[in-house]
C-alpha cells in the first residue's frame, strides 16, 4: 500500500476528517451550549457563562417565589428504603421478645391475634418499625396504640420489629389455599391506577414499607382500606396507599379483605 | 476458503436457537397484552419474558451472528485459516455460558428488570454477571479480528484489505468500544449493589452510561447486514459492487459517528444538560449519512446486475432482477423496512418531535422494524448464503426460503405499523396489560389486535426458517466451492491509507466520545447527592 | 449506467454520480439539523434547560415535594405550577387539574425508581429519574380529560400506573382555586 503517513496534515483524509469532525463538534457546542439557551425565555439566563453552565447540566436551583404549603396534619417522617432492617441481629430479636410481652394482650403471645388486631408474626421488620414510628409521631392515630408507641424509644421500636419479623407466620383459622384470587388482586385495575396487590405486598414483589397481608384479619384489612380511602388514615408516604384505596369499590375491598385473610 | 466450519456453524446454530426461543416469548408477549387475551395473569411473568426476550435478542443473538460471520469473513476474505481458534472457542463458550448464567435468574423471576437494567431497580447479580460474560466473550472476538487483520496486513503489505474484512473489523471495533458503556454501568454501578457491597446508585449516571451502549449497539447489529448488502448481494445476483471506496467510507462513518449520539435516548431525561442533548442530536443526524450512501450504492449495484441481465428502461430494470433468488428478495425487503424504519428514526432523533413518541409503543415499533425487520432478515440471507459452504450440503428449496422471507416481511409490517400508530395515540410501552375496555384507550385495541396477528406470522416464518436450515443439514452432499464476496465494478488500484486502516477512525471515535460524553459523565460522577437507594426486585418473601 | 468503452471514463461518471448523491445526503442532514435549531428558537420547544437535584428518600419530609404542596398552585404572574411525584405505582396527585390556555410549569420527580410521565393526546412527555427534578413548560389548548400513564418500566405494578389530567377552563379553575392553595382533582 502507499507509504503515505496517516497522522499527518499532508494526508488530506486526516486533515479533512479531523477538521470536519472538529468543526461540527464546535458548531454544535456553540449552538447547543450558548445560542439556544440564550434564546429560551423560561430559563432566565444571565449571561454567556450562565448559559453554558445551565446547558452543560451543572445542577442549579431556580429561585421560586413562595414557600411550600405546609400540611395541616402529621405525615410519616420515616425514611424508607428497600434495604431497611433486612438483617436484624439476635440481640435485637432477644430484646424485642422481652418488650413484646406488653403487646401480647392484643397481638397474641406468638404475634397472632384473635381480636382483629393485626398479626405481627413474620411481618417485615421495616413495616412494624414504620407503623410504630408513625403512631409515636402522630402520623397514624389509634386510641390503643398511640399511647403505647408514645413511650417507645427508637431502639425499642427497632427491637420489636426485629422480633416480630423473626417469628414464623401462622395461617389464620380461615385458611383456604384454594380460594380463587379476585381479579383485583391479580391484575388490579390499571385505568383506575390500581396495581396488583402482590406487586407491593410480597406475593409477587415487595415495595419497601408494604405489609405482608396473608392471614391478616379481614375486619382489619377492610377497616384500613376504608380509612385510606376516606383519608382517615394518612401515614402512607405521599399517598401511595390512599391513591389505590380511594379507587376501590366497596365490593373490591370486601373481596380483597376476605381473600388475604384466607391466605397463608 | 472456510476451514473452521464447526466453529462458525456453532455460532450460527446457537444464535438461531436463542433467536427461536426468544421469538416464541415475543409472540407470547404480544398475545397476552393484546385485547385477544382476557389478561387474568400475573404481570410478573410478562416482565420476566420481556427481560429474557430482550436480553436474548439484543445481547446474545446478534453478537453470535457477528462473531460467527466475522470468523467466516476472516477465513474467506483473507484466504487463510483463522489465527487463534482456541481463543475463538473460548469466546464462544463464554457467550454460551454467560447466556445460561443470565437466563437462570431471569427465568425464575429474580431479575425482571428488562434488558435495559433500569437501576435503581436491581435484580439477582447472576443476571448481570451473565451479561458481562457475554460481552467479554465477544471482546475476545474483537481482539481476534484485530489480530488476524494486522497479521494479514503484515504479510500482504501491497494489497488493500478486502472490503468484507475491513467492514467486519470496523464492526468489531465499534462493538468493542460501545460495549464499554454498559460494562462500566454494570461493573461499577449495578454489580456492587446487586452483590450487597453498596446500597445506593446514581440512576441518572447509569442511564448515561447505558446510552453510550444503547445506540451504537444498533449499528453493531446492523453491520453484518450492511456487509451482506455490499459484499454478498451484488455477487449473489450476478452483478458487481458499484463502489468500493464508498462502502469503506460508510463503514468508517459508522465507526466514527455511531458513538457520540447515544444521548438522543435521553432527550426527556432530567440529568443531562440541554446543550449536550443538542450536540448528540446533531451527530445523530450525521449517522443517517452512511445509510443514505448505502442505499444508493446498493440500488446502483442492483441496477448494474439487472442491466447485465438485459434489464432496460429508467425503472424497467427492476423487473429484470433475479427475484427468484432469496438473497435478492431478502435485500429488497430489508431495504424497504430500513426505509420505513429510518423515516421513523428521523422523528426519534429530532430534538422536539421525540417528545410526542418517547417511550411509547412507537419506539417498540421502530426498533423492531429496524432490527427485527431490516437487520434480521439479512441474517437469514447470510445463513442461506453461507450454509452450503459450512455444511457441504446444498440448500435447494428456494421457494420455501422465499416464502419464509416474505412471511417475515409481512409479519414485521403487520406487527410494527400498528405499533407506530398506537404510539402516536400515546400508548406507553413495556406494560403487561391494558384495560382496553376503558374509553380512554379503547381506540387502540383494534390496532393492537392486528399487531398480534403479525406476531403469529413472524412465528410461522421462524418455524419455516428452521425447516430450511434443518433440511439443509440433512440434504445430499455437494461441493459449494470457495466462498466469495462481490467484486467492485472498478477495482481500485490504490487505496488511500486512510481507507485501508483504522488508526485515524478509532482516534476520532474515542475523541468524539470524550467530547460528547466526557463532561456529562464527569459531572454526574462528582455529584454525590444523586446516589439513591437501590430497589431490589424479586426479593424473597 | 454508462456504456463507455473507456473504463476510466466510466469510473469518472460513476464517481460523479456518487458525489452528487453524497452532496444531497449531506444537504438532507443539514436541513434536519437546521430544522431542530429553528424550532428550538422559534417555538422554544427545547429539552429541559437546566439540571436540578432532589433526594428521593426525603421528598415527604421537607421541601417543595411534601404531600401538602403537591398539585396545582397559582403563581403571582398568573401562571400555574403543578408539582407531582411518581412512585411505585402511582403519581401524586393521582389526578392533576389545570386551566386551559394558561402557561403551566410542570415540576416532578421520583420517590423511588425511574418513572416516566406521558400525557396522552399532547406532546407532554418526560422522564422522572430519582435524584433529579424534571421541569417542563406546558400549555393545554382546550378543556378535556387526558390519561397520564407512566411510560417507563418501574416494577411489576407498572401497568397499573395510570393517572389523569383534567383540563378545565380558566374561570372554573380560578373558582376552584379560591378555596384552596393547592389543587388536584382527587376526590
Amino acid at each position: 500500500m502507499s507509504e503515505q503517513k496517516l497522522f499527518s496534515f499532508r494526508n488530506p483524509w486526516f486533515g479533512a476528517s479531523v477538521g470536519v469532525s472538529g468543526a461540527i463538534a464546535v458548531l454544535a457546542a456553540l449552538a447547543g451550549l450558548i445560542w439556544l439557551p440564550m434564546v429560551q425565555p423560561d430559563l432566565k439566563i444571565s449571561g454567556i457563562w450562565d448559559a453554558i453552565c445551565s446547558a452543560a447540566g451543572v445542577p442549579r436551583t431556580v429561585p421560586r417565589s413562595g414557600g411550600a404549603q405546609q400540611p395541616d396534619f402529621k405525615t410519616s417522617n420515616v425514611v424508607m428504603t428497600s434495604q431497611m432492617l433486612t438483617h436484624p441481629d439476635q440481640v435485637s430479636i432477644g430484646r424485642g421478645a422481652t418488650l413484646a410481652q406488653r403487646c401480647a394482650i392484643c397481638h397474641g403471645p406468638q404475634g397472632v391475634s384473635d381480636a382483629n388486631s393485626p398479626n405481627l408474626a413474620g411481618q417485615y421488620a421495616a413495616v412494624t418499625y414504620k407503623e410504630l414510628n408513625d403512631f409515636k409521631a402522630g402520623a397514624r392515630v389509634n386510641a390503643v396504640m398511640s399511647p403505647f408507641a408514645a413511650n417507645m424509644g427508637n431502639r425499642d421500636m427497632l427491637d420489636l420489629a426485629a422480633y416480630y419479623s423473626f417469628l414464623p407466620r401462622v395461617p389464620s383459622s380461615h385458611l383456604n389455599d384454594n380460594a380463587p384470587a379476585p381479579q383485583i388482586v391479580i391484575t388490579g385495575a390499571p385505568m383506575r391506577n390500581i396495581a396488583p396487590c402482590g406487586a407491593c405486598h410480597g406475593d409477587i414483589d415487595i415495595k419497601a414499607g408494604s405489609p405482608w397481608l396473608g392471614g391478616q384479619s379481614a375486619v382489619y384489612i377492610k377497616a384500613q382500606l376504608k380509612a385510606f380511602a376516606s383519608g382517615g388514615r394518612r401515614n402512607d408516604i405521599s399517598q401511595q396507599m390512599r391513591n389505590i384505596a380511594r379507587q376501590m369499590t366497596a365490593e373490591e375491598i370486601d373481596a380483597v379483605a376476605l381473600y388475604y385473610e384466607a391466605q397463608p | 476458503m472456510l476451514i473452521n466450519k464447526r466453529l462458525i456453524l456453532a455460532h450460527f446454530w446457537l444464535a438461531f436457537v436463542v433467536f427461536g426461543l426468544a421469538l416464541i416469548l415475543g409472540a407470547w408477549q404480544m398475545f397476552v397484552r393484546s385485547p385477544l387475551n382476557a389478561w387474568h395473569f400475573n404481570p410478573e411473568l410478562y416482565y420476566r419474558s420481556v427481560t429474557a426476550h430482550g436480553s436474548a435478542m439484543g445481547y446474545v443473538f446478534p453478537t453470535l451472528i457477528a462473531m460467527g460471520f466475522g470468523y467466516a469473513i476472516t477465513e474467506s476474505a483473507l484466504e487463510k485459516p483463522l489465527i487463534g481458534t482456541r481463543w475463538a472457542w473460548a469466546g464462544f463458550a463464554l457467550v454460551a455460558v454467560g447466556a445460561v448464567v443470565a437466563m437462570i435468574p431471569v427465568s425464575i423471576g429474580l431479575a425482571s428488570v428488562l434488558y435495559t437494567f433500569y437501576p435503581p431497580m436491581v435484580g439477582n447479580p447472576f443476571y448481570y454477571i451473565g451479561v458481562v460474560m457475554v460481552v467479554v466473550g465477544s471482546w475476545i472476538w474483537v481482539a481476534l479480528m484485530s489480530i488476524n487483520l494486522s497479521i494479514w496486513k503484515r504479510e500482504n503489505p501491497e494489497r488493500p484489505v478486502p472490503l468484507a474484512m475491513f467492514a467486519n473489523v470496523a464492526g468489531s471495533y465499534l462493538w468493542g468500544w460501545t460495549a464499554v458503556g454498559a460494562a462500566l454501568e454494570i461493573i461499577f454501578l449495578i454489580l456492587p449493589v446487586a452483590l450487597g457491597l453498596k446500597s445506593t446508585i446514581d440512576a441518572g449516571l447509569a442511564r448515561v452510561f447505558f446510552s453510550w451502549t444503547l445506540h451504537a449497539i444498533v449499528y453493531f447489529w446492523l453491520i453484518p447486514t450492511y456487509i451482506a448488502y455490499y459484499t454478498i448481494f451484488p455477487r449473489a445476483i450476478g452483478g458487481r459492487l458499484y463502489s468500493d471506496a464508498m462502502a469503506r467510507i460508510s463503514f468508517i462513518l459508522f465507526v466514527v459517528v455511531a458513538m457520540p449520539i447515544g444521548m438522543h435516548h435521553l432527550f426527556a431525561d432530567p440529568q443531562v444538560g440541554a446543550g449536550f442533548k443538542f450536540m448528540h442530536s446533531v451527530f445523530t443526524g450525521l449517522v443517517a449519512l452512511p445509510t443514505l450512501l448505502t442505499v444508493f450504492t446498493i440500488c446502483a449495484s442492483a441496477e448494474i446486475a439487472s442491466r447485465l441481465r438485459g434489464g432496460s428502461g429508467a425503472f424497467g430494470w427492476v423487473r429484470a432482477l433475479p427475484w427468484q433468488n432469496p438473497i435478492m428478495l431478502a435485500t429488497a425487503l430489508s431495504l424497504v423496512m430500513l426505509g420505513f424504519g429510518g423515516a421513523g428514526g428521523l422523528i426519534n432523533m429530532s430534538y422536539q418531535l421525540d417528545a410526542s413518541i418517547h417511550n411509547t409503543q412507537w419506539i417498540t415499533g421502530h426498533f423492531h422494524l429496524i432490527f427485527g425487520g431490516a437487520i434480521v432478515i439479512m441474517y437469514f440471507a447470510i445463513a442461506y448464503d453461507l450454509w452450503p459452504h459450512l455444511t457441504g450440503r446444498a440448500l435447494e428449496n428456494f421457494g420455501l426460503m422465499r416464502a419464509q422471507l416474505w412471511l417475515w416481511f409481512i409479519g414485521m409490517i403487520v406487527t410494527t405499523f400498528p405499533w407506530h400508530y398506537v404510539g402516536i395515540l400515546g400508548m406507553p410501552r413495556r406494560m403487561a396489560f391494558y384495560d382496553y375496555a376503558n374509553p380512554a384507550i379503547s381506540p387502540q385495541a383494534f390496532s393492537v389486535a392486528i399487531s398480534t396477528v403479525g406476531g403469529l406470522i413472524l412465528l410461522i416464518s421462524g418455524v419455516l426458517f428452521f425447516v430450511v436450515l434443518i433440511r439443509g443439514q440433512m440434504a445430499h452432499r455437494s461441493e459449494a466451492g470457495a466462498y466469495r464476496f462481490s467484486v467492485p465494478v472498478h477495482m481500485p488500484e490504490r487505496i488511500p491509507v486512510a481507507l485501508n486502516s483504522f488508526g485515524l477512525w478509532l482516534a476520532l471515535m474515542v475523541g468524539l466520545t470524550v467530547v460528547n460524553y466526557g463532561y456529562p459523565i464527569g459531572q454526574l460522577l462528582v455529584l454525590k447527592e444523586t446516589n439513591v437507594p437501590a430497589v431490589y426486585v424479586g426479593a424473597s418473601r | 449506467m454508462t456504456t463507455e468503452s473507456d473504463p476510466h471514463l466510466g469510473e469518472a461518471v460513476a464517481a460523479r454520480i456518487e458525489r452528487r448523491w453524497a452532496t444531497l445526503s449531506i444537504a438532507i442532514v443539514g436541513v434536519l439539523v437546521g430544522m431542530a435549531i429553528f424550532i428550538g428558537i422559534d417555538h422554544a420547544t427545547m429539552p429541559q434547560g437546566h439540571v436540578e437535584t432532589a433526594d428521593p428518600k426525603t421528598l415527604h419530609l421537607a421541601g417543595e415535594f411534601i404531600e401538602s404542596n403537591l398539585g396545582s398552585a397559582m403563581e403571582a404572574d398568573g401562571s400555574v405550577t403543578v408539582r407531582a411525584i411518581g412512585q411505585q405505582y402511582s403519581f401524586t396527585p393521582q389526578c392533576i387539574v389545570v386551566p386551559s390556555g394558561t402557561p403551566v410549569t410542570l415540576r416532578a420527580t421520583s420517590a423511588d425508581v425511574v418513572h416516566g410521565l406521558l400525557i396522552e393526546g399532547t406532546n407532554i412527555n418526560t422522564m422522572l429519574v430519582p435524584g433529579y427534578v424534571s421541569e417542563l413548560p406546558v400549555q393545554f389548548k382546550a378543556p378535556g380529560e387526558h390519561a397520564m400513564p407512566c411510560q417507563e418500566f418501574c416494577g411489576i405494578g407498572h401497568q397499573g400506573m395510570w393517572g389523569k389530567v383534567k383540563v378545565v377552563d380558566k374561570a372554573t379553575f380560578l373558582g376552584m382555586m379560591a378555596s384552596q392553595r393547592r389543587l388536584s382533582c382527587v376526590d
